[in-house]
């Protein structure tokens, strides 16, 4: 009974609350206008008029997360980077174990899912590789595949990471080169100014009032938007292995991890 | 370009959306401080972070709009500053976007760290664990 009347009074008080802001427009045209910044993201994402200024690519959110704040953006992937460190950190000294005879889940379900995994990837690499052209990008991408690393451990058990190829050792490696795939776009502009002597800027993607630097915008005539793609790809390498390691440990039977952390560890 | 008149019940429901993300934040403020199971405080940590992402998402929404996707490559300057004119703010979608992943990196983090702490203290309860500590 308490909790009808703690859920009844949160409710009235709320819409009660909500009536009288709307009722005395205390907080304005709600949802009417955005700000002046939103509206020089909007124009400026794909202007080929602003050439010094624009991105070229239509869509304007991943131009805000690979080009306008890009540094916001790696500053967060190194935050995810870290926490899968300490994650595999707390892990230490624990291996997959070798093919063990589980049966995972009925006939039914391991068919569906067989069917479900092909259209799966196919749909992570197109969210990753059309980021800069619709809706979608690296992270995205990265967590539809991820999908696929609780479907195996659900439904086949967690033995079938190794019969699918995929271990623990190459996911890491495999997450690694996405990081340092994002590292050396970063860097092309700096090794192609020390080499030619053109100037260009850290984390160039399009050309600048005073750099006539630019990354291939086309690939036969096919828009790719500079920087975007690569790093689409590469944080989708990224985030897709990254996830797949936590899913891969999370995934281990609890009786193999305590045996494998030692005695300490089974209380 | 379409009526940009509101009604009030369409304000009302845009401010009891604001309304009832906040309460949920409070809420879910009260579950990762109030309640004594780490898996309850985990749960609540997830609902403070989405409906906080929710809330973002709602300062940069508009009305009557589009989403912030130029549709076609040749678009002449009247269209770009149409789309300008039209589209839902796109920067709470971009910090929104990383915020979700890096959430959700930190949240299989702390569940990786609680279930060490269930392996070495056999409770999820976190009066008992204190007193286990000493």
């Amino acid at each position: 009974m308490r909790k009808y009347i703690v859920l009844l009074s949160i409710v009235l008080t709320t819409s009660v609350l909500a009536y009288i802001t709307t009722y005395l427009e205390a907080i304005g045209l709600v949802g009417l206008d955005t700000r002046y910044l939103a509206k020089l993201f909007l124009t400026l994402a794909y202007n080929p008029l602003a050439r010094e200024l624009t991105v070229l690519s239509p869509e304007a959110v991943t131009s805000i997360v690979w080009d306008f704040r890009g540094i916001d953006t790696f500053y967060e992937t190194v935050v995810f980077y870290m926490a899968i460190i300490a994650a595999l950190a707390i892990y230490r000294g624990v291996g997959y174990p070798s093919i063990r005879s589980e049966k995972g889940l009925s006939i039914i379900v391991k068919v569906v899912t067989k069917l479900l995994i092909p259209i799966n990837i196919a749909i992570a690499v197109s969210v990753a590789a059309h980021g800069h052209l619709t809706p979608g990008g690296g992270f995205q991408a990265g967590a539809a595949l991820a999908v696929i690393s609780v479907l195996l451990a659900v439904v086949f058990s967690a033995s079938s990471f190794a019969r699918v190829g995929v271990s623990l050792s190459k996911a890491i490696a495999l997450r690694t080169v996405g990081l340092l795939a994002i590292a050396a776009v970063v860097f092309v502009p700096v090794v192609f100014n020390a080499l030619t002597g053109v100037q260009a800027y850290l984390m160039q993607n399009y050309v600048k009032v005073d750099s006539e630097f630019a990354f291939p915008t086309h690939i036969q005539s096919q828009l790719i938007s500079g920087t975007l793609i690569w790093f689409n790809l590469a944080e989708f390498l990224a985030v897709s292995f990254g996830f797949f390691v936590v899913f891969m440990l999370l995934s281990l039977r609890e009786d193999v991890v305590r045996e494998q952390l030692g005695e300490e560890h089974g209380h | 370009m379409r009526n940009m008149d509101t009604s009030f019940i369409e304000r009302f429901l845009i401010v009891l959306t604001l309304y009832n993300l906040l309460v949920t934040a409070a809420i879910s403020l009260y579950g990762i401080v109030a309640r004594p199971s780490i898996t309850k405080k985990i749960i609540s940590l997830t609902i403070l972070g989405d409906s906080l992402n929710v809330l973002a998402i709602l300062i940069g929404f508009r009305v009557f709009s589009v989403p912030p996707v130029l549709l076609k490559l040749d678009a002449n300057p009247d269209e770009l500053l149409n789309l300008a004119y039209s589209a839902v703010d796109p920067l709470p979608q971009a910090l929104v976007l990383t915020a979700i992943v890096i959430g959700l990196a930190v949240n299989l983090f702390l569940i990786f760290l609680a279930l060490q702490v269930y392996r070495l203290y056999g409770t999820l309860d976190s009066r008992k664990i204190k007193e286990l500590r000493g």
